[in-house]
């Protein structure tokens, strides 16, 4: 009787969350005209993606975002993965140094994005998609920082002593044992640095214009003076989801099958 | 293969010295033993060896060079750490082979090399695994062989045995003797178990408090202990200390605990103990040394009659506790023995074994 009620409470959750979502799938697959319909599926088309890769060059948005996203993780990685070793072998920086990183997560995105938009302007970076991506490395760096110190600080150190005792010094240490343990920490960060910067709004659309438009803002865009134009939007939304439904697909095993190693016991 | 020595080595965390004033000579080909309880500086010792650990000062010399400048990977040392830390992105045989691929040594020769130490550790079966496809033996087995493979100067473990059952325990503490008296390469062993310490060791450095106690070979800490500390650490069943007054009547002392036990010092220790008279010491005894009275009264065997309070049964062996004057005193007796608790028992101890111990100073007299 308890496993029932578990599991209706379950299937209740997941309901919640997946309800909006399978919605907005069905949407996308309407046409407009019978979109706010409350049957369940009253037509099929594919319109609403033709009509957002063509007319709305929505594909760009898309390739745009892709390559801001992917440059401004791999810029950030290095310097996360070095920053983090620091805090976490060298303990660099102290309780305060950890403070600090943490803190630049505190303020909100609104307050950095009129300053940014500043410097960014006199230095010809506004609607450059090169732009961008340096800000979303930057915001990006301080969080996978802290991620990629935690996962450090799982490795042994023993790890590295030994690496040294076999004639490796710091550096090559650091590079054939360190880094090759860390993949899977390093690659879940990257993953994370990835969604965050593919779902970055303000500053989007902040530093960027028609032309350099990322996915989050082509999509804000859908709504014009003639309203909200639900089944594209919809459309957009599944066309904007479906790269990280196949990060998380792949990465996931990925993901947990590295972190089970055997280094130590 | 070389000699070592620590000169006055000394190490300090901030405002705590965790390691003092450390000497110790160790010969080529030695097999050296640092043993003492959990926390006693073993490992930063053996870290300082190793260069992982900056000395704070004192000297330590690898073939007569000191070394405190020369990093670790310079040191053409090998250490064996108790969590094993196999890298756990590499095969087994890349394991053995990375210090030999790190130092350009050509591929076949590695090929040689890591096949020779696995077949000697007997796992060239093995060689193609990653780590985690390995058994904690067969892990334990990897790591001896990646310091193996290098030949080295100073092989280095720290607690290697520690993570292992008992049974495989004793098992491969009897291989790394092997392989020590097949390879002969300088040793220095840190363990905190005073059995592993006693049977591998050519000499054995008894650690406290961050200090050494005492150094010398097994037999020498078992029969001549120079203070409370090892006399209580070596040996198990661990050595009886009773509190007893030291007295003298027509010549010969005696040790007199509580009101109603007399037990008679051998004349052979007159002149030793002779300075005592009149002072509570404290009296050591080993298990093994007291036993139940059989035949003829020998000389230096004094008689007590002690309330039993447990009987251990070990097979080889029965482990007594008895109580003597309100501290429990372990007796290792012939399996036949018919004590049992509640009675007394009629036991002797032999007092040619027996040792003294100021308790102000904490040293054997
Ligand atoms: N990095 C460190 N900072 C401060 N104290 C330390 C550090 N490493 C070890 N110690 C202290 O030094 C003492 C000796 O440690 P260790 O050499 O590991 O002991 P053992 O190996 O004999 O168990 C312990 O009291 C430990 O708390
Ligand atoms: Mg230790």
């Amino acid at each position: 009787m308890k496993r029932v009620w578990v599991h209706v409470g379950l299937i209740a959750f997941s309901a919640y969350i997946l309800l909006p979502i399978l919605w907005i799938i069905r949407t996308s697959f309407v046409p407009e005209s019978m979109s706010y319909s409350s049957s369940l599926m009253p037509g099929f088309t594919l319109d609403n993606f033709a009509a957002l890769l063509n007319r709305r060059n929505f594909g760009n948005s898309l390739l745009r975002s892709l390559i801001v996203s992917l440059g401004a993780t791999l810029i950030a990685l290095p310097f996360a993965a070095a920053t983090g070793f620091a805090f976490a072998r060298y303990r660099t920086g102290g309780n305060l140094g950890r403070f600090l990183v943490l803190a630049t997560q505190m303020l909100p995105a609104i307050v950095l994005v009129l300053p940014t938009f500043t410097i960014f302007r006199s230095l010809g970076l506004t609607n450059s998609i090169f732009g961008l991506m340096i800000v979303y490395a930057a915001l990006n760096l301080p969080f996978l920082t802290w991620i990629l110190m935690g996962f450090f600080e799982g490795i042994p150190v023993e790890l590295e002593w030994a690496a040294m005792i076999d004639g490796a010094n710091p550096w090559t240490a650091f590079w054939r044992v360190v880094i090759p343990v860390s993949l899977p920490g390093l690659a879940s960060a990257g993953i994370l640095g990835f969604i965050m910067a593919w779902n970055e709004f303000i500053f989007a659309l902040i530093l960027t214009g028609p032309a350099t438009a990322t996915v989050p803002v082509s999509l804000a865009a859908l709504q014009t003076q003639n309203g909200i134009r639900i089944a594209d939007v919809s459309a957009g939304v599944v066309l904007a989801v479906i790269p990280l439904a196949i990060i998380a697909r792949y990465a996931q095993r990925f993901i947990v099958s590295g972190l089970t190693f055997g280094a130590v016991k | 293969m070389a000699q070592v020595s620590l000169r006055n080595v000394v190490k300090r965390y901030e405002l705590v010295q965790v390691v003092h004033n450390i000497n110790l000579e160790i010969a080529d080909h030695e097999f050296v033993v640092l043993v003492g309880p959990s926390g006693c500086g073993k490992s930063t010792t053996l870290r300082m060896l190793a260069g992982l650990e900056e000395i704070s000062s004192g000297e330590i010399y690898i073939d007569s060079r000191p070394v405190s400048s020369v990093p670790p990977w310079n040191r053409d040392i090998a250490m064996v750490f108790q969590n094993y830390a196999l890298y756990p992105h590499m095969t087994v045989a890349e394991n053995m082979g990375f210090g030999l691929k790190l130092r350009h040594v050509p591929k076949s020769e590695i090929q040689a090399r890591v096949k020779h130490a696995a077949d000697i550790l007997g796992i060239t079966n093995l060689l193609d695994r990653r780590p985690k496809a390995l058994s904690g033996g067969q892990r334990q087995r990897v790591a001896m062989g990646r310091a193996l493979v290098r030949d080295p100067k100073v092989f280095l473990f720290d607690e290697p045995l520690s993570n292992l059952d008992a049974k495989l325990r004793v098992q491969m503490r009897t291989e790394i003797k092997k392989l020590h008296q097949r390879v002969n390469t300088t040793t220095i062993y840190v363990t905190h178990d005073q059995v592993e310490a006693m049977t591998l060791a050519d000499r054995v450095v008894v650690m406290n408090g961050g200090r050494i106690e005492q150094i010398g070979p097994p037999q020498e800490l078992y029969h001549a202990p120079k203070s409370l500390f090892v006399a209580g650490f070596v040996g198990s069943p661990g050595m009886n200390f009773v509190p007893a007054r030291v007295e003298e009547s027509n010549g010969s002392l005696y040790l007199s605990i509580g009101n109603r036990c007399r037990l008679a010092v051998p004349l052979a220790r007159t002149d030793r103990y002779g300075p005592f008279v009149g002072r509570m010491m404290t009296f050591g005894i080993r298990p093994e040394h007291i036993s139940e009275p059989s035949g003829e009264p020998q000389s230096g065997m004094a008689p007590l009659e002690l309330p039993v309070d447990v009987v251990e049964p070990m097979g080889a062996e029965t482990l007594v506790h008895c109580n003597l004057d309100g501290t429990t005193v372990i007796a290792c007796l012939e399996p036949s023995t018919q004590a049992s608790p509640g009675k007394p028992i009629k036991l002797v101890a032999d007092m040619n074994h027996m040792h003294l111990i100021d308790p102000e100073t904490s040293l054997v007299v």
